[in-house]
């Protein structure tokens, strides 16, 4: 996992995300350029956005179908032996039938043209392992791994949040204690941490079952797995630039004008501080995507991530290309939505 | 509370308050720690988990009724089929024309008897009459002779497949209660085969279903009816209300107690031993190997040895070092497999010395089983003598400037266990005395099972195993790999003449002693070749709740059977 801070360099499609985040207010947009704001330009802007989402899943679906198809080994051969559960080879009579059935035989770039001509029908195929098709498949699970990663990411700012506001500019060792707790939280493995949790919070204390399920007291572990370390990266994206906020003058006369210390952090430096974590949570809500592959592995949770590791080991090619169109889709979106939330949170950026 | 006997905690057959046989045979099939390695995993669990209160032994009456929770490990893609994780599961929907007892006695379960003609080559089986489907057809002997046209002309199961493959010739009803199989070449293995459930009876009118619904919910005439499958978390058992054909060696007759059973995948050990302790679940499946001990303490543990090919290092006999016998030999002499295994599994899984049929297999030869104790004198000569005179700077032996170097490739987490990683590693830091240089390739369920290490130049030793209750699985696992007639399941790409006539004539010796003989020859040239070492036995256990009684593991493969389950108070 790439380190937190490096996460918005990453994102070069980001319009200047440092640009008028940190600073003390000036004014106008420092640029100087005055911003369009004619129908057109929105609507050239709009297109543009959606034609490069539709890139980025054909993207992703090329990349699915190039490393399901061409890895080693023979995929007939495969979902025969997963039949029986034996790891030989096989006789092309053998074979035949099931290459006819999944047209394994076809020249690469005929099953590519009729696999994205598929996608392109909005058809993403039948499940070459359990018969039925890809939106069943995934359909049936979207709904508890969603629910796991939107929950998670929602405690993980309240978390984050909370230490923050209530550790950062303080006293030396209170500060030091807030980023320490955070950089503990940042590192945790999630797997270490689910079996931790369910040791000691479902095994040991009874608290939680043991066994998943999608209730809420099966989705508490699975949540806090997921949130506590994510808690750690946005808490440390946050305390660096609130850090920075409340030595701006801007805090300095909102105090001498006899702001209480709570609305000060609260009402005018946060929302200079949480413009890094709003970035942050586009590229977390992916990751708590894969995230979930573990913890519904660790709590015996369905959902997404076992229905995508499942279809990795049969080379499932249609199922693993819709979880990953899917969560593509989820990237694409989660980035509007940050796109979106800049506007509310500085208003300067409002066309 | 701590018990100076584990005995006392244990369910007592005496005080059920009802009519039962006891099983399994602990002598036979379950190995259980004894003496003092008990008393400190008790003091671990009195403070180490909470506490279950009642003894197991206290509850006597049984309860009609209640939802059997069993939290299993892998989910299969599909309820039928020809794997053993799918046979668990259609075990309990569909009943086979035989069942295998205690030590191999094959008792009458859909066919009430049987015959096989002088030559051998007819069998004719008499099926029990009043049986229906689930779906209200009757049982017949045109609906048995289907399913054998199912798995062996359209493909249904490729594991009936490797089974009987080389010997069917035909199946046809006589009258609806007379079912006559003919065999091209005698095969006396014939009726331990047919009691496995990759031989369970489905009913007709379910075979003409598309495949997706046979996956979904086969149907036939057992004690459990599919009633649903969430996928990646449970499938739905409920009970069969008309049962009234349970193999003769069930515990009861008539339909199962209890009313259905949640089959839950639960894959983390952790979480499966634990809900057995929080009681969410009233079996776990695969007692974790550290908890055993404690298990034993609070639970009913049941151990199955799985008999067939136990789990062993097939050695590439046609490519690279151990081509040469000599060289099989010396790894098979240095290193300490038995420590291995013990070390890694906590001694609660066996050593299986014998390369080709496990301690559990009817036929099993012993002898073969202590061919090579560790001894690293004569690993050494036996390389000498091969040719690997030298020893290059980092202790690798090299024969004109080759390093002797060989390749593990094994499936982690598919074929090999967490603890059997373990057993490997433990043999490649053992092998480096000798002067081997092991290198351990693991491989991805996708990897291995697509074919990638199936050829003999993809690999030097590769770990398999391949549960059977006969040693005729010989005949799968050792049979000659040929252009005409391959056989690609020959791990170790032994090919030889004399041992598969062996083996042929064994499959089709009638006679258990001159059987019995025929096969341990076979394991003896297999041996003698060391063209596979035995490593652990296949293991499948069973921890049972103090609620539950009478869950059982059945001897053909050791799925667990809940028809005889009741719970108590």
């Amino acid at each position: 996992m790439s380190a937190p801070t490096t996460l918005p360099t990453e994102r070069p499609d980001q319009a200047s995300p440092g640009g008028g985040t940190g600073e003390a207010p000036r004014g106008p947009e420092p640029s100087g350029t005055p911003r369009r704001t004619s129908p057109r330009a929105v609507l050239t802007r709009l297109v543009s956005r959606v034609l490069g989402a539709a890139l980025v899943l054909l993207g992703a679906a090329t990349v699915v179908f190039a490393v399901q198809t061409l890895l080693p080994g023979d995929r007939a051969t495969l979902l025969l032996n997963l039949q029986t559960g034996e790891a030989i080879e096989r006789t092309p009579e053998e074979l035949a039938p099931i290459n006819a059935r999944f047209g394994f035989d076809d020249p690469v770039l005929v099953q590519y043209g009729s696999y994205v001509g598929g996608l392109l029908r909005g058809d993403l195929g039948t499940s070459f392992q359990q018969h039925e098709p890809v939106t069943q498949v995934i359909g049936g699970q979207i709904l508890p791994t969603v629910q796991l990663a939107l929950g998670a990411l929602v405690l993980a700012w309240v978390l984050s949040l909370i230490t923050v506001l209530a550790t950062a500019g303080r006293r030396r060792w209170i500060a030091g204690l807030g980023s320490g707790l955070e950089a503990v939280a940042a590192s945790l493995p999630h797997y270490w941490l689910g079996v931790i949790l369910l040791v000691v919070l479902a095994v040991q204390a009874g608290w939680f079952p043991v066994m998943g399920g999608t209730d809420l007291a099966a989705t508490v572990l699975p949540v806090l797995t997921l949130a506590i370390p994510l808690a750690g990266f946005l808490g440390q994206a946050t305390r660096d630039e609130l850090d920075r906020v409340l030595e701006q003058p801007f805090v300095l006369s909102a105090r001498t004008r006899g702001m209480g210390d709570a609305a000060v952090r609260v009402r005018h430096a946060l929302r200079h501080a949480v413009v890094p974590a709003v970035t942050l949570s586009g590229w977390a809500l992916g990751s708590l995507l894969s995230g979930a592959v573990i913890a519904e592995s660790v709590f015996s949770r369905p959902g997404l991530g076992q229905v995508l590791v499942t279809a990795v080991d049969s080379r499932d090619l249609p199922v693993v290309g819709g979880v990953v169109i899917f969560v593509a889709l989820v990237y694409v979106v989660a980035n509007l939505l940050v796109d979106l939330a800049y506007t509310v949170i500085d208003p300067r950026r409002r066309p | 509370m701590y018990p100076t006997l584990s005995t006392t905690l244990r369910p007592d057959p005496a005080l059920t308050g009802h009519e039962r046989r006891v099983r399994p045979d602990p002598s036979r099939r379950a190995r259980r720690a004894t003496g003092l390695g008990l008393l400190l995993p008790v003091a671990l669990a009195a403070c180490g988990t909470t506490a279950t209160g009642a003894d197991p032994g206290e509850a006597t009456t049984r309860v009609d009724g209640g939802t059997i929770v069993y939290a299993h490990d892998q989910e299969p893609p599909c309820l039928y089929g020809g794997w053993v994780q799918q046979a668990y599961l259609s075990r309990q929907v569909l009943d086979s024309l035989v069942s295998q007892a205690e030590d191999g006695e094959i008792v009458p379960w859909l066919a009430t008897a049987w015959t096989v003609s002088e030559d051998q080559l007819t069998w004719t089986f008499t099926l029990a009459e009043g049986v229906t489907f689930t779906d209200g057809t009757a049982l017949d002997a045109a609906a048995v002779s289907r399913n054998l046209e199912y798995w062996l002309e359209e493909g249904g199961n490729s594991t009936v497949a490797a089974y009987l493959a080389r010997y069917y010739a035909d199946s046809r009803a006589i009258d609806p209660v007379t079912l006559e199989i003919t065999l091209t070449e005698p095969y006396a293995p014939l009726l331990p085969a047919l009691s496995q459930a990759y031989f369970g009876i489905q009913s007709p009118a379910s075979l003409e279903r598309p495949d997706e619904e046979i996956c979904e919910a086969p149907i036939g005439s057992g004690p459990f009816v599919v009633e649903g499958w969430d996928r990646g978390d449970a499938v739905h058992f409920t009970r069969n209300p008309d049962y009234d054909w349970a193999p003769e060696n069930a515990l009861h007759q008539g339909p199962a107690y209890v009313d259905g059973i949640e089959w839950r995948f639960v894959h983390d050990p952790v979480a499966r031993f634990g809900a057995l302790g929080t009681g969410e679940a009233h079996v776990v499946y695969d007692v974790p190997t550290p908890q055993w001990e404690v298990a034993e303490a609070r639970f009913d543990v049941q151990q199955y040895i799985t008999p067939g090919r136990p789990v062993a290092l097939g050695l590439n006999t046609v490519e690279g070092p151990f081509a040469d016998r000599l060289v099989r030999q010396a790894f098979a002499f240095g290193t300490d497999r038995e420590a291995a295994v013990t070390s890694a599994f906590h001694g609660v899984i066996p050593y299986e010395g014998n390369g080709s049929i496990s301690q559990s297999t009817p036929g099993y030869n012993a002898e073969a089983a202590d061919d090579y104790p560790y001894d690293l004198d004569r690993a050494v000569a036996l390389l000498e003598e091969a040719g690997w005179t030298e020893v290059d700077a980092e202790g690798v032996r090299t024969r004109e400037g080759e390093r002797l170097e060989v390749s593990i490739v094994y499936g982690a987490g598919s074929i090999i266990t967490a603890e059997g990683t373990t057993v490997l590693q433990n043999i490649q830091d053992q092998a480096k005395a000798a002067g081997f240089a092991v290198t351990l390739v693991p491989a991805t369920r996708e990897e291995l099972f697509s074919g990638k290490y199936s050829g003999p130049e993809t690999y030097d030793a590769k770990p398999g195993y391949w549960t059977s209750p006969t040693a005729g699985v010989l005949h799968i696992t050792f049979r000659q790999h040929l252009e005409d007639s391959p056989n690609f399941s020959n791990s170790s790409f032994y090919n030889d003449p004399e041992l598969e006539e062996i083996i042929v004539e064994a499959n089709s010796t009638l006679d258990p002693t001159e059987q019995d003989r025929l096969y341990g020859q076979a394991q003896q040239i297999i041996s003698d070749q060391a063209a596979s070492i035995g490593l652990y036995t296949q293991t499948t256990s069973i921890a049972v709740g103090p609620e539950l009684r009478d869950v059982w593991l059945e001897d053909s493969q050791g799925e667990p059977v809940f028809h005889d389950a009741h719970f108590v108070e």
